[in-house]
């Protein structure tokens, strides 16, 4: 097959993905100072709403993960 | 008790990226690293029983708890924060086996991470032994659902059935039966939806060392059509090359039908942190 289906997409930043991973997922560990993890997701919803059309954030975040785009 | 109560309230405190062995991590200081969450900070390793948190010094009037919740209310604030934690996490994880940790965890001082790192290290050694040599993976699946529409009616086996009976039936009932098919259309469309994603997970899985499925938020689309699946894998690195072949072969099955997958990564195993 050609991998056009599979996308794969050099050094294009997914903000949403970064957000997702670091305020979502990870461990928790209660620390001296928290947020408390239900903020955490309140958060996350929240800046995912504003950050699609927030065009400044994508430029401060430019340099994020691969995604895979094998149809360039 | 600690001398460090005694004195005044420190002005600055410290914030964790992520957890590892101490002699693996060391060397790793003397790199070129990334920028820390604030600028004024530097990363250094806080080490307990051989155990090493990665932090750095941030000031408490922008992280203790009032001040940190004001800001996360600021998008470009956390944004950039978010990428920064990710940065440093990702530095590590690329060159050592480590546990990333969720944004936002704070000590006010030296002692109480040690403390942390002493009471969990059971916890914390078992995870970094397991996530050693291994990445995530994740696999977003998108649904064109125009397409889908259309290729339904080859793909759904009780249409085909359907469709067998009309070809052979009376003009009354086949007209009968392609109506029921039309109504069918939209149940089969969404049952072929989670089949493909329950597929694409059973047969990833295989190639990796565990799988999760993520939750989908509203209204998250791309280009490719509307989010309707959400996974992680936790990949053995000398696996890759397999595992982005079967995603690949999947991609191309999938696709006649609508469906186009996303793979991202590689990512510190945000999504595997603890063994369940």
């Amino acid at each position: 097959m050609t991998g056009e289906e599979l996308e794969f997409q050099e050094d294009e930043l997914s903000l949403l993905e970064t957000l997702d991973h670091v305020l979502d997922r990870g461990l928790v560990i209660a620390g001296e100072i928290t947020i408390a993890v239900a903020d955490i997701d309140l958060i996350f919803v929240g800046l995912n709403v504003l950050l699609t059309s927030v065009e400044t954030a994508r430029e401060v975040l430019h340099e994020r993960k691969k995604k895979i785009l094998s149809d360039e | 008790m600690s001398a460090r109560k005694v004195v005044k309230k420190s002005e600055s405190a410290l914030y964790l990226y992520c957890i590892g062995e101490a002699l693996t991590l060391a060397p790793l200081l003397k790199e070129r690293l990334p920028a820390p969450i604030e600028d004024e900070g530097r990363l250094e390793l806080l080490e307990a029983d051989g155990l090493a948190a990665v932090a750095s010094a941030v000031s408490l009037k922008d992280y203790d708890e009032e001040a940190l919740q004001a800001h996360l209310a600021d998008a470009a604030w956390m944004a950039l924060r978010a990428m920064r934690h990710e940065r440093v996490v990702d530095y590590f994880a690329k060159r050592a086996s480590v546990v990333p940790l969720r944004f936002g965890v704070i000590y006010l001082d030296r002692a109480g991470v040690e403390q942390m790192l002493r009471e969990r290290a059971q916890e914390l050694r078992a995870a970094i032994e397991r996530l050693e040599g291994r990445e995530e993976w994740g696999v977003n699946i998108f649904c064109d659902r125009k397409a889908l529409m259309d290729a339904i009616a080859s793909i759904s086996q009780r249409l085909q059935e359907l469709e067998g009976q009309a070809e052979a039936a009376s003009a009354g009932q086949a007209y009968l039966l392609r109506k029921k098919m039309d109504s069918m259309r939209k149940d089969e469309a969404r049952a072929e939806v989670s089949r493909t994603v329950e597929r694409i997970e059973r047969e990833l899985r295989e190639g990796s060392e565990g799988a999760t499925r993520l939750r989908l938020l509203k209204d998250e689309a791309g280009e490719y059509g509307e989010l309707v699946g959400k996974l992680a894998f936790l990949v053995e690195r000398r696996r890759f090359d397999e595992f982005r072949s079967a995603a690949e072969r999947l991609a191309g099955d999938v696709g006649r039908a609508g469906f186009r997958l996303e793979l991202t990564g590689p990512w510190p195993a945000y999504n595997f942190v603890t063994s369940n």
